[in-house]
């Protein structure tokens, strides 16, 4: 209970005069003293419900609202924060003098970032900034997204073609030469791949497949997914997907880095030789590319035909799968398949919640719809406000001209 | 051609009985259609039951202290299978390689990461430096090579793209669950299998500063709004990616817009030619 007893004795004891030798009480007097010690003692403190609700209340909305968590610190309303915002935007982080070095070995096909590369770099982030340290990249191709990624470092690996064992003599040769704490890879299909051998060639212990990190302490499952694992952060970590966020600061300053790398002989792999894969046959939560037809296209044979054109996977919304125009395989949605596509392109979709909700992870959305205000043109990277069904054959004149004109010279 | 099988012992993905873990079973079928096709038998079926003037022997090997369930493996299509006989917390690196470099074998197959004991799939790669073998992993389809001791296999890669690999044998390969469906099960092959138990060479992992406790799921990322938004808000961060800065043509004449959106495919790599 907060509220405290009271005791009259300790009360009344209190108001007595001291230095007579009858004992006096002034209660009089006494009794502001008494008042003001009670309005400062730790008991029960009257509420202002009015001046809660004051401070709850979120400035700016049309409807009055009232944000009872306070979890967001009250922004106070004005031009204060556009200014602080204009001033902050273009401020680059730079770390002179790291006190240790956290490096990041991202997949980054053809240069390009992944989604999971930009989860492993906040990881990395994460660490480094615990302690003073500097993120450096280790990549193939260095590209430009680096720097707002959050990358102070970049070192080059040059390794041509497919050659892993190779990349990895090479990470080795890094970690040995240049003070890292620890080494950060993403637990994908190639990152996985390196990070093992890695951990073979330097015999070091290897935390694979982390769940969460922090600075102090990582885990991961072990046992068949029955174990949890703890311990604090290792030098060789590979990190799962969707474990840590990505890095939502300033920009950092990604410099080179000057590292004289060793030359190695070549392996045991003959040759390599990617197979893109057929996007007929795979199926929609593996595409990589989507065309998506809705309620706005009516002609299918010439969207099969420019899905066919485009080298895409075929895709629909609900209206479409309802009408039995579309098989139910093909519905993009939250009742249907949530994509992880990199590129998806709406044809004729006006864009519900929920078929918003099976876009949401993809990267690039292109969209063709007649009216300016769905919400799917608002998501897109580029909206084009147009009748889909005159888009489609301009399109696949588009692409069969294309291709003519690089079949004939 | 000798093939050797590593095995781990499994649990059952909704159960969680012991049991065989399914992409070892599946790297038992591709281990008996590579050597059908060695022996010139394209369906690769009677390849398996042979003994020793085939063209071709598969052994399995489990290090641990019981083969248990993995005498489903035989079922499966395996004709001999070697327990190395350790402790239950022993490290199998040991016993494994001092098994398999008596013998010399053209391929070894793993599966991708085994189960049972830290699940981390570092066992193929240690082992593979341990013996001198260049490692290749998640292979889900294997073919003689064109020369003589080479293979040619396909790499599974994310989002069903495969990549060709030519290798030079020995090799060590980590098979992907997107190989083939394991043999059918029967009885009678399991029956007949071999089955023989060995003493494993006993090497007890050092106690590390991992602690372990019951696992717990985590809840995933998701996209995250201000905490304390609207439902309107949150509603739009689960929805909405960081949008770019989007481009927006109004009306523009089909072929502008053909134009347009071809250039932004190509421009953001989706579209190739």
């Amino acid at each position: 209970m907060s509220r405290l007893r009271r005791d009259p004795r300790m009360e009344r004891a209190a108001h007595r005069i001291a230095g007579t030798p009858r004992p006096r009480f002034d209660l009089a007097a006494a009794s502001a003293a008494t008042s003001a010690a009670t309005s400062a003692a730790p008991g029960r403190l009257r509420r202002d419900p009015r001046g809660e609700e004051r401070l709850a209340l979120v400035p700016g909305t049309p409807r009055r609202r009232l944000d009872r968590t306070q979890r967001v610190a009250l922004a106070p309303a004005g031009a204060v924060p556009a200014a602080a915002m204009a001033e902050t935007a273009p401020r680059l982080v730079v770390i002179a003098e790291p006190a240790y070095l956290v490096a990041v070995v991202p997949d980054a096909p053809g240069g390009r970032l992944t989604p999971h590369d930009r989860q492993v770099i906040g990881a990395a982030r994460l660490l480094a900034d615990a302690g003073g340290g500097a993120v450096l990249a280790l990549v193939e191709m260095p590209g430009e997204d680096l720097a707002a990624a959050g990358v102070d470092r970049v070192l080059g690996l040059p390794v041509a073609g497919y050659d892993p064992e190779a990349k990895a003599a090479l990470l080795h040769a890094v970690l040995d030469g240049l003070d890292i704490r620890h080494a950060l890879l993403p637990e994908s299909a190639d990152g996985a791949d390196l990070a093992r051998r890695l951990a073979a060639l330097t015999g070091e212990a290897l935390f694979a497949g982390a769940e969460s990190l922090t600075a102090k302490a990582i885990t991961r499952a072990a046992q068949g997914r029955r174990i949890e694992q703890r311990r604090a952060p290792p030098r060789l970590i590979t990190l799962a997907a969707d474990a840590s966020a990505p890095h939502g600061g300033a920009p950092h300053e990604a410099i080179p880095v000057v590292f004289a790398l060793p030359t190695l002989a070549p392996g045991a792999i003959l040759s390599a030789e990617f197979v893109p894969a057929d996007p007929a046959s795979v199926g929609l939560d593996e595409a990589d590319f989507v065309v998506s037809a809705g309620n706005g296209v009516h002609d299918f044979t010439a969207f099969r035909a420019l899905v066919a054109a485009l080298n895409a996977t075929p895709g629909a919304s609900r209206m479409v799968c309802d009408a039995g125009l579309m098989p139910r395989a093909a519905q993009v949605g939250a009742s249907g398949t949530v994509l992880d596509a990199r590129c998806y392109f709406a044809l004729g979709i006006a864009g519900a919640p929920q078929h918003l909700q099976g876009v949401a992870r993809c990267e690039h959305v292109v969209a063709v719809n007649t009216d300016l205000h769905a919400a799917m043109i608002e998501r897109a990277g580029l909206a084009i406000v147009a009748d889909a069904q005159k888009v489609m054959p301009a399109l696949i004149d588009a692409l069969t001209g294309a291709g003519a004109a690089e079949a004939q010279p | 051609m000798k093939i050797a099988i590593l095995f781990s012992a499994g649990r059952h993905a909704a159960s969680g009985r012991p049991a065989p873990v399914p992409v070892e079973l599946q790297a038992i079928r591709l281990a008996r259609e590579l050597i059908g096709q060695a022996a010139g038998d394209a369906a690769g079926d009677a390849a398996g039951d042979l003994s020793g003037d085939a063209p071709g022997v598969i052994t399995g090997f489990h290090a641990g202290p019981d083969a248990g369930p993995l005498k489903d493996a035989l079922g499966h299509g395996l004709s001999r299978l070697v327990q190395l006989s350790i402790g239950a917390q022993d490290d199998p690196l040991p016993s494994l390689a001092a098994a398999l470099g008596a013998e010399r074998f053209d391929l070894v197959l793993a599966g991708r990461s085994g189960q049972g004991g830290e699940d981390a799939g570092l066992l193929p790669y240690a082992l593979a430096r341990a013996l001198g073998l260049p490692i290749v992993a998640d292979a889900c389809a294997l073919a003689a090579g064109p020369q003589p001791g080479t293979l040619s296999l396909e790499q599974a890669l994310p989002r069903g793209a495969r990549r060709r690999l030519i290798l030079r044998l020995p090799a060590l390969i980590t098979v992907h669950p997107a190989a083939p469906a394991p043999l059918p099960f029967a009885f009678a092959a399991m029956r007949r299998g071999m089955l023989e138990t060995r003493e494993g060479v006993p090497a007890p992992r050092a106690a590390g500063e991992v602690e372990e406790r019951a696992y717990r799921a985590r809840p995933k990322l998701i996209a995250k709004s201000a905490a304390g938004a609207s439902a309107t808000e949150r509603l739009k961060a689960a929805t909405e990616a960081a949008s770019s800065g989007g481009r927006l043509l109004v009306d523009p004449s089909p072929e502008d817009a053909a134009r347009e959106i071809l250039a932004h495919l190509r421009q953001i790599g989706v579209l190739r030619h």
